[in-house]
């Protein structure tokens, strides 16, 4: 497979919110808005490449039966670090994003792709993997976000855009918006699916 | 055994490198950390105490906890005009965090919402500016919930549609600090 490939099966083939289903718990919770959604996914995708370029690297070292652990260390480094850097220099989306930070570290995109792509391949291979399903992992928030911002409370990134005569859908920034949102998404591309392999 | 003794060191050497890592990390964005939150308590001063000089605004402490701060006059910085505290409230999926101020006399000044993580696109209009500005100049016994349009008519903390037990637990933690605050410094008066 070239690089491109594996750089843009992430995007949309193997897009790990939409296709793999993997990593629902935060595209569930942060996808309320757009800045978060940004975020989150900048964030995601920063732990997701670091740790696949080390886990690449680390890979010959380490014994199989203790890689899982080992895989963990690196992730929950990673994510301190980004937890402490936000919080240095941007402490409003530090406090905005809050817990969910800290639970990057089980974000199973990060230890799936380390246990099945990083542990099994080169450093720039996997780099470009973290890479194209970092961004696909912040593409799938931001098509949620987008969609539950603007029907659920009539703004974009904080900016009013239907105006004071549209009523907002409130269920739609709650919790039950998300699960609504998602399944309509993930049918939409199973039906895209279906259509092109007829 | 010897396996044993292999893989511990291993993960024991993978954990010091990242234990490592960490504390680079950690001194390096130690102060900036500190330095942003004091800013952030600094800020929420200005807006609870306008009537306080920015820079004359000092707290006051009991070992490291902080009770309130002191504010003084603008024209004037060894004259006392007004005192600003915490209040915490549980609201409806959060705590939310707010900085009161009060002149002298036990008159809100301003608040301030400092943290809360309310519903979003509900609980969270707590944190606009209007609702925030219906604090100013009551005492603690005006400050009761009330329907949006009552509040206008007779007075009182107009509710948040949609959001009434967060606007409740604005409210009644910001009555509660006052009545506990102003004792505490009543107390404290006396005893001198």
């Amino acid at each position: 497979m070239s690089l491109f490939n594996e750089f843009s099966k992430g995007l949309y083939e193997k897009n790990p919110v939409f296709r793999l289903a993997l990593g629902l718990c935060p595209t569930l919770a942060v996808s309320n808005s757009i800045e978060n959604a940004i975020g989150m996914g900048l964030a995601a995708t920063f732990v997701l490449v670091c740790s696949n370029v080390i886990v690449s690297m680390m890979r010959k070292a380490v014994p199989n039966k203790i890689r899982i652990p080992i895989y963990i260390v690196v992730i929950a480094t990673f994510v301190t670090i980004v937890d402490l850097v936000l919080e240095a220099t941007r402490y409003e989306l530090h406090k905005s994003l809050g817990l969910f930070i800290p639970l990057i570290v089980v974000n199973c995109i990060i230890l799936g792709r380390a246990e099945a792509f990083a542990g099994k391949n080169g450093v720039v291979r996997s780099f470009v993997d973290g890479l194209g399903m970092g961004i696909g992992f912040t593409l799938a928030l931001l098509v949620l976000g987008f969609v539950r911002e603007l029907l659920g409370d009539g703004k974009l990134i904080g900016i009013s855009i239907l105006g004071e005569a549209f009523k907002p859908v409130l269920l739609l920034i709650l919790p039950p918006g998300a699960f609504l949102t998602l399944g309509i998404f993930l049918g939409l591309f199973n039906w895209i699916d279906i259509k092109r392999s007829k | 055994m010897k396996e044993i003794f292999k893989l511990a060191g291993i993960l024991m050497l993978v954990t010091a490198v990242a234990s490592s890592a960490l504390s680079i990390v950690n001194n390096l964005t130690k102060d900036e950390i500190e330095k942003q939150k004091r800013k952030a308590v600094k800020a929420s001063l200005a807006v609870a105490l306008p009537i306080s000089a920015r820079n004359a605004i000092h707290p006051i402490k009991k070992g490291d906890k902080i009770l309130y701060y002191k504010g003084y006059a603008p024209e004037d910085t060894t004259r006392l005009n007004g005192y600003a505290f915490l209040a915490i409230g549980k609201g409806y999926s959060s705590k939310i965090k707010t900085m009161v101020g009060v002149d002298t006399t036990g008159k809100i000044c301003g608040i301030k919402i400092i943290s809360q993580k309310e519903t979003p696109g509900l609980g969270t209009k707590i944190e606009k500016i209007d609702f925030q500005e219906q604090f100013k100049n009551k005492i603690a016994e005006d400050l009761k919930v009330v329907p949006k349009q009552t509040a206008e008519r007779e007075g009182g903390i107009g509710s948040i549609t949609g959001a009434t037990i967060s606007s409740k637990a604005v409210t009644k933690s910001i009555r509660i600090a006052i009545d506990t605050t102003l004792a505490l410094i009543r107390a404290e008066k006396d005893n001198l």
